[in-house]
């Protein structure tokens, strides 16, 4: 069951276009949206959750549009950037009392089973942290209050591997509670690590969106990784 | 509508917009421009904009359960809030002044505006304005605040210049009146004060509403 639907968003910068892009996120499993660095993820992500207006397009979740359910959505909903960046100087634990008092279903006892689970520390401030535990806080955040589905801007982005791979697991421990994650990121690794679908983004365009083992199967040529496969790609993709 | 006043006061808010409201005070200060007192929270006011931007507030709130126009709408909240505030300090000290402290030379023979009614409705309408020019203009764009500011700085001080030259014009010294005598004329002035800044208060709010909706985060 798709559980976000993206149909034909358009975007128009000047000197970059969103060019009618469309995929499907599926409950309960791992979507990893991939492209190299300015080819439209991040783009792509605010014109899901609405914080930009597209030129074109629509986009559904839970089977409604955004536009019009955007308060109902977003309660449903978690969504980080790579790392906290907001309210730096101040308490976790001062900002969490503020995020909880927006949801009506924030699970208290989730909210301190993730907050040990993640070793996070209520005292301490964002700026305190280091750049996994950001992302920990995150989605300590969107857990909290019983989000459906994750959407992630690049969360493994600028972590070490083992930070990385700590995420990533946490992702598919997400995976077996039935949540569904959906992850920008420029790492293919990420992808083998846990994706169980891949939306592959390139110049603005969906190049690719399928389940990772017919994108395997299709793209592939034999004896190739699916990173070599991808670099292929986009390493034709950019000498067009 | 309690969570986004909540937001903003423990999340968005800067200690000084607090510590500003207290310059409201100045109302007791005679030989000075008491109107300075309503510019004072409105710079409390500015810094909490700019403690907020830098935070990310902007991006942090879009991201919360509840739609864009009620973004602003606490953020205009927390601004009437403060403004208030600093009001009921003016009309406290207004009133002390008027009765306990009326027979003091140092007020008798005050050459600047003296705080009565009147003065507390000019500075309803400076509040209003800076709701107005400030407010309104810093969700045009959802991060400048250095630009809307400079032009409440260019429209409020005149208007303060104009506000303490009044009762120096003959047949309008009794706008300076506070023994009580034209309690009656300068009441009514008192009211349509409140009343510009309840509406310019509204035309900025649902302006800033529609503009923040266009807005690209």
């Amino acid at each position: 069951m798709s559980i976000v639907e993206v149909r034909k968003l358009v975007k128009n910068y000047p000197g970059f276009r969103l060019n009618e892009v469309s995929f499907n996120v599926e409950a309960g499993r791992i979507t990893g949206f991939i492209g190299r660095n300015g080819v439209g993820k991040t783009t792509t992500i605010k014109a899901m959750l609405n914080l930009i207006h597209p030129d074109g397009g629509t986009v559904w979740f839970f089977g409604k549009p955004i536009r019009e359910n955007e308060t109902e959505i977003k309660v449903r909903t978690g969504y980080s950037t790579g790392t906290v960046n907001w309210y730096p100087r101040r308490r976790i634990g001062d900002i969490v009392r503020v995020v909880r008092s927006f949801y009506d279903n924030w699970d208290g006892e989730a909210y301190l089973r993730y907050m040990e689970l993640f070793g996070l520390d209520e005292d301490k401030t964002p700026m305190e942290l280091s750049e996994g535990m950001k992302v920990k806080f995150n989605l300590l955040i969107a857990l909290s209050h019983r989000a459906e589905v994750l959407i992630l801007d690049e969360p493994t982005s600028g972590l070490d591997p083992f930070s990385r791979n700590e995420i990533l697991d946490i992702f598919l421990q997400l995976k077996k509670e039935g949540v569904a994650v959906f992850f920008s990121t420029h790492i293919i690794s990420d992808l083998e690590k846990c994706a169980d679908d891949i939306v592959y983004i390139s110049k603005g365009e969906i190049a690719a969106a399928s389940a990772r083992d017919d994108f395997m199967e299709r793209y592939a040529l034999p004896g190739e990784s699916l990173e070599d496969a991808m670099l292929r790609m986009e390493g034709g993709a950019s000498h067009e | 509508m309690s969570n986004l006043l909540l937001k903003e006061l423990r999340l968005s808010a800067s200690p000084i917009a607090y510590f500003f409201t207290l310059f409201g005070l100045m109302f007791f200060i005679p030989g000075y421009p008491i109107l300075c007192g309503a510019f004072f929270p409105a710079l409390g006011i500015y810094k909490s904009f700019d403690y907020a931007r830098e935070a990310n507030d902007t991006m942090f709130s879009a991201l919360l359960p509840m739609a864009k126009r009620d973004v602003v709408k606490g953020r205009y909240c927390f601004v009437c809030l403060i403004e208030l505030t600093a009001l009921l300090i003016m009309a406290v000290s207004m009133i002390v002044r008027m009765t306990l402290l009326g027979d003091l030379p140092a007020y008798s023979s005050n050459f600047m505006m003296n705080a009565d009614p009147f003065a507390l409705g000019a500075a309803f309408l400076l509040f209003g304005l800076f709701n107005l020019i400030f407010v309104g203009g810093f969700y045009r764009t959802g991060y400048k605040t250095g630009r809307p500011f400079l032009a409440y700085i260019i429209v409020v001080f005149p208007c303060i210049g104009v506000f303490e030259t009044l009762h120096h014009i003959p047949g309008l010294q009794w706008l300076d009146e506070y023994t009580g005598e034209h309690m009656g004329s300068q009441l009514i002035l008192l009211l349509c004060g409140a009343a510009s800044y309840v509406l310019l208060t509204l035309v900025s709010y649902r302006k800033a509403a529609r503009n923040f909706e266009k807005i690209d985060l």
